[in-house]
């Protein structure tokens, strides 16, 4: 065993969120590695097709379960348009969990939620929702704010409809201008001012935003508008890694490695990176 | 710490005892494909070795973290998957006659491959290895060891030090393995006009390189990192070619890929190859962002990483001041000036650049 050495996971299940973006629901092969295998929200790994690569992805599912993973993932890369060719009961390489998590239990447990991600940027936010459902009494006011360019675009769609049902969430689903359909009853704006009429509160609550960079970048000085200290404010960082393990050296944004010192940062950690990401 | 002196004699029946032993003996001997140059290869005796005459081409690094090297093998069965992983643990070596700058090269990247997690692929070959090192003389004008902290005659990386004396060496041993290998070896009694010789050749050694480039400040490395956004570095990077030839003959850079190879339909590598943050598809993400597009960024990097990001989280410049960037470089690119230009910005602008 070294370092670089996966866990074999089985795929048990696969769901389709959209056109292009595919969830997996993966088993650990020794029974052993899946007694003792735990993670917290907001980690990654490094999911691998043999003959292929590995590719880094987080964890999709919420820590709170255990004896299996979800992960999310869209084709665009070598890795992942093999992951795609995958089927139910097929092997693919598991290392990890890598990196830091979401303060759930030091910092924003007591406290009210807020939950912003576009796209498939709501696949380590879905994380950390569950992870907090599964303990709600934990936690005061959940709000969710997700959007995706259209209503084609949006993942996890039956969950979107569980956590809508439910009395303890306030949910508020958006697509962008022209990618709503006839029937669409949810918001028809970007994800600034879907954030900005949903009417949270900045006061005692944590926000956990992911998506893609643009999204973020306009979200960010709406909730600073509504009062959100930037420390309060949580996102995860992406970017090309290797190893995950703080070797192969790309993916520090100057003196931060986004692998050992992230992927989950503050905003006023995010300030204070240097501009190259 | 303790000295002993060995005869020309003793240290070819040395090596020729290791070699009777089939431990595996590296030495620099003259390149196959270029006899101006000097190559680390295996040696069946001494003599085939050329002591001190100049640095090595390409340093030590690959005989630790090979330009290739298979991290895993794997077997698609019906099954599912099998997998075999590297060995860790590598056949007992020696170098003799390395250079200390490649030897404290190791000693600089052990702290990386510790990091949290240990790459026990590393340490397995430097717990394997043992590194007689030789009193540099070789250095030339775009040498600065000195610079980085460390010199001719460092210890820093090696388990003995050699430095020549007449009719033979003065043997600095400098941890267990050097006593182990030295063991009955020579003399512990050393004549006190071969130490005076010694001493003097060590002095004379630095400060041959010490007129190349002032010592790097402490505060170097803050400097470069309040000067991330400086103009200064699109203009450093424009002879670069983005090859990434100085990573791979640096002692210290250590980045790399991982890659699959699929040898048949169903049996197939994980190798771990060099990669170097030069190269434009070194940090590419899928989407085709990439973080570092243009060459100044890239070249940013590399400063950044060895002279501020390195040191202020493991306390050591990534550098060894070997010079082979400045030698290998097709650009012209020569680290030394670039850094001493950078040190006297530093000075005349210790708050930063004017132009933040």
């Amino acid at each position: 065993m070294n370092i670089y050495q996966p866990y074999l996971m089985s795929i048990k299940e696969i769901t389709d969120e959209t056109v292009d973006t595919r969830t997996f629901r993966l088993e650990f092969k020794d029974p052993e590695v899946a007694e003792k295998f735990t993670f917290n929200a907001g980690q990654f790994g490094e999911y691998s097709v043999f003959g292929e690569g590995e590719s880094t992805f987080c964890i999709a599912s919420p820590s709170t379960r255990k004896g299996y993973i979800e992960c999310s993932f869209k084709a665009s890369g070598k890795v992942t348009r093999a992951l795609r060719r995958l089927s139910v009961g097929d092997t693919l390489g598991f290392r990890g969990p890598y990196g830091n998590n979401f303060p759930l239990d030091n910092v924003m447990k007591g406290h009210n939620m807020l939950f912003i991600a576009g796209g498939i940027g709501l696949a380590p936010v879905r994380s950390v929702i569950w992870t907090c459902l599964d303990q709600r009494d934990q936690f005061k006011d959940v709000t969710i704010v997700y959007g995706a360019r259209s209503v084609g675009d949006l993942v996890y769609k039956r969950e979107l409809e569980e956590w809508g049902k439910r009395s303890d969430i306030n949910l508020c689903l958006s697509v962008d201008p022209g990618g709503e359909t006839p029937d669409w009853k949810g918001k028809i704006a970007r994800i600034p001012t879907a954030v900005e009429e949903s009417g949270v509160k900045a006061e005692d609550t944590f926000a956990v935003i992911c998506g893609p960079p643009i999204m973020i970048k306009f979200t960010l000085p709406v909730l600073t508008k509504l009062g959100f200290p930037a420390d309060h404010i949580y996102t995860t960082l992406e970017n090309r890694m290797k190893c995950g393990l703080g070797k192969c050296g790309r993916c520090n944004i100057g003196p931060t490695y986004v692998c050992k010192d992230g992927p989950v940062f503050t905003a006023a950690q995010i300030r204070a990176l240097p501009q190259e990401f | 710490m303790t000295q002993r002196f060995l005869s020309q004699a003793e240290l070819t029946a040395l090596v020729a005892e290791l070699v009777a032993a089939k431990t595996r003996v590296i030495a620099p001997v003259r390149a196959q494909d270029n006899p101006e140059q000097l190559d680390y290869m295996p040696i069946q005796k001494l003599e085939e070795a050329t002591f001190g005459a100049q640095v090595p081409r390409r340093s030590l690094k690959e005989f630790f973290l090979p330009a290739t090297e298979v991290l895993l093998r794997y077997v698609q069965t019906k099954e599912g998957v099998e997998i075999k992983a590297a060995p860790t643990e590598a056949p007992p070596f020696v170098i003799f006659s390395a250079t200390p700058c490649d030897a404290s090269g190791l000693d600089v990247v052990d702290k990386v491959m510790n990091w949290d997690y240990k790459d026990e692929l590393w340490f397995g070959r430097r717990e394997a290895a043992t590194i007689v090192s030789f009193l540099c003389a070789a250095m030339d004008a775009v040498c600065f060891c000195t610079a980085v902290g460390l010199g001719p005659d460092s210890f820093r990386g090696s388990d003995v030090l050699l430095v020549p004396v007449e009719g033979g060496y003065l043997a600095h041993i400098i941890t267990p393995k050097g006593e182990a290998l030295l063991k009955g070896k020579g003399k512990e009694e050393i004549p006190a006009s071969a130490k005076a010789a010694a001493e003097v050749a060590q002095s004379a050694a630095r400060e041959k390189v010490e007129a190349n480039l002032a010592k790097i400040p402490a505060e170097f490395a803050g400097w470069l990192a309040k000067n991330f956004d400086h103009p200064l570095w699109k203009t450093l990077s424009l002879r670069c070619h983005g090859c990434g030839a100085c990573a791979s003959i640096c002692p210290t850079c250590h980045c790399f890929d991982i890659v699959d190879e699929h040898d048949s339909s169903n049996e197939g590598v994980r190798r771990r190859n060099w990669d170097s943050c030069q190269t434009s598809k070194f940090t590419l993400h899928a989407s085709g962002h990439n973080p570092r597009g243009s060459q100044n960024e890239r070249f940013r990097q590399r400063i950044q990483h060895k002279f501020s990001i390195y040191p202020a989280k493991f306390g050591d410049i990534l550098c060894t001041g070997c010079g082979r960037c400045a030698r290998a470089c097709p650009g012209g690119m020569d680290l030394p000036t670039i850094v001493g230009e950078l040190m006297a910005m530093a000075k005349a602008e210790p708050e930063g650049g004017s132009n933040l």
